[in-house]
């Protein structure tokens, strides 16, 4: 069996059975790498993961006492409406920002690694993403699908909210393939990429009300693609309606041409790496 | 039966000057109309090499002349400029053998780890598992984690899961010798017996005695060029004439 990479290095394999034996060592790879990461996160105490729900539980409280009367009219005078919307928006926007930062220095740090043995490199910043998807469908993902059954008394809800959440990865692994191939060239990114999370934390509507934002700004804000995915999310689980196709439309779409930009990116970049590594 | 053909490889990589980059300094050297692409150096420059099965070929060659360059071009580490690879069977590599441990993980997580780093699935790994730590005699250390092991039980750590498996290449880079007298002779051990089973070896080192001894054939390797290639005698004959030269010409 010939296995032919980059047009240069051919390697013949007796060895493997399977047509698809790449594929099955990715995924093992994938695995005990993720399994790795949040082993050293948490130490075997599973119990571990629902600290990770202290940040948007405690945040979710400060902005309701500071902020949730002076939106209230915005949110139909609910402050609870207002303490979910903020609860579910931190949770997109932390998942955003620990998943990308993660992601950013993986390469990097597993350079020496990919000195010493031939492994594919967008591993590494996708398992960072898998890692924070394993701990967000533990944490955070029960509360939204209880939210959606009881606002929406509808299993096309729940499982609606797949779709959304599929953006969302989606988004934060195109962006993590970029990031993370930019910190090699870079090193000083960290840095920049701090403030670009905050733009983006500040831009996305989290803890106010998007109709605050003048109307001639508006449209500048839907340059960020996480507000549709936040918007579909919060639509789903909190409206009690039908879900909207078209937010999650734009949502998946403006995704997955996130996603198809990171892979195209990191794939002409790759080839650089090693020189840097 | 080949196990590895090489054809005209070529190797361009940056120097070392480029490497701290960093987007503050870029942005303001494009400003100021300071910015230049990098510079590129030939490492390695058309390599023709075929390595027959079970041959046992020794890599020699003065420092930054492209040895290790080599092993990882054949590894599947660096891709190559121009030119084609081509390796058949299975490669263990035997560089630095620490690099895939997690110092946080335990002994039996990093075994797994470290396993299917080198592309082995988890499960054989654990079948593996027994007959590894007892190579590494670190039986009841399984549950601890690696940090809290020292130096010298890493290093056999090490050792022990890449030699377990039985690779048809086997490259090492300079000699392993790790652990107490009593492992190295283990090691040695182990190694022979290797060397003994049909694997195809590829050896750099700098102990030319040890490389005349083993080997059957001899790469000598100067500023990414095959200098001389043929038997293990005539090539370190020459190496040390020419090495003897440019000492007394000094």
């Amino acid at each position: 069996m010939v296995f032919k990479r980059q047009g240069e290095v051919v390697r013949v394999s007796q060895t493997s059975i399977f047509q698809n034996a790449n594929l099955v060592r990715y995924l093992e790879l994938l695995q005990v790498l993720v399994s790795r990461n949040l082993k050293v996160r948490y130490r075997g105490s599973f119990l571990g993961i629902y600290w990770s729900l202290l940040n948007p539980l405690l945040m979710t409280a400060a902005y309701t006492t500071l902020f949730g009367m002076a939106f209230l009219r915005y949110y139909d005078n609910s402050l609870v409406k207002y303490m979910l919307e903020v609860f579910v928006g931190l949770v997109v926007i932390n998942f955003f920002s620990a998943s990308t930062s993660q992601a950013l220095t993986s390469v990097v740090c597993n350079g020496g690694l990919l000195n010493k043995i031939r492994l594919p490199v967008n591993v590494f910043p996708l398992s960072m993403i898998a890692a924070n998807v394993f701990q967000f469908v533990c944490g955070s993902l029960p509360f939204l699908v209880i939210a959606a059954l009881v606002t929406s008394e509808s299993l096309i809800n729940v499982l609606a909210l797949i779709v959304p959440l599929l953006s969302l990865v989606c988004f934060c692994a195109g962006v993590g393939l970029i990031v993370s191939a930019l910190f090699v060239f870079f090193r000083d990114l960290p840095y920049f990429y701090e403030l670009v999370v905050t733009l983006i934390w500040f831009s996305s509507p989290i803890f106010y009300p998007i109709d605050i934002v003048p109307a001639n700004i508006r449209p500048f804000l839907a340059l960020n693609p996480l507000i549709s995915i936040i918007g579909s999310i919060r639509q789903i689980a909190l409206s009690g309606e039908l879900p909207d196709i078209s937010l999650i439309g734009t949502s998946l779409l403006t995704s997955c041409v996130v996603l198809a930009v990171g892979c195209k990116l990191f794939y002409n970049w790759r080839s650089q790496f090693m020189d840097l590594l | 039966m080949q196990a590895i053909c090489l054809e005209q490889v070529s190797l361009w990589r940056r120097t070392q000057e480029e490497f701290s980059y960093d987007l503050k300094k870029t942005i303001l050297s494009i400003l100021e109309g300071k910015y230049h692409k990098p510079i590129k150096k030939l490492v390695l420059d058309r390599v023709d090499l075929t390595i027959a099965a079970g041959e046992k070929v020794g890599i020699i060659g003065v420092n930054g002349s492209g040895k290790s360059t080599l092993l990882k071009v054949i590894c599947g580490i660096f891709q190559p400029t121009k030119g084609q690879v081509k390796v058949w069977g299975k490669i263990a590599p035997m560089i630095e053998l620490e690099a895939g441990f997690d110092p946080e993980l335990t002994i039996w997580d990093n075994i797994i780890l470290y396993g299917v780093m080198l592309g082995f699935s988890q499960k054989e790994m654990q079948q593996r598992i027994n007959s590894i730590l007892a190579f590494a005699e670190l039986e009841e250390y399984v549950s601890i984690p690696l940090k809290a092991l020292s130096s010298g039980m890493v290093a056999r750590l090490g050792f022990a899961i890449a030699t377990d498996v039985e690779p048809d290449i086997l490259i090492l880079d300079e000699v392993l010798a790790v652990g107490d007298e009593r492992f190295k002779n283990k090691c040695k051990q182990r190694l022979k017996n290797f060397w003994d089973a049909n694997a195809t070896v590829l050896l750099v080192s700098h102990d030319l005695n040890l490389v005349e001894q083993f080997c059957d054939r001899v790469i000598w390797l100067d500023r990414g060029k095959i200098k001389y290639i043929g038997s293990a005698y005539e090539a370190i004959d020459y190496y040390r004439d020419m090495v003897n030269l440019t000492v007394s010409l000094r």
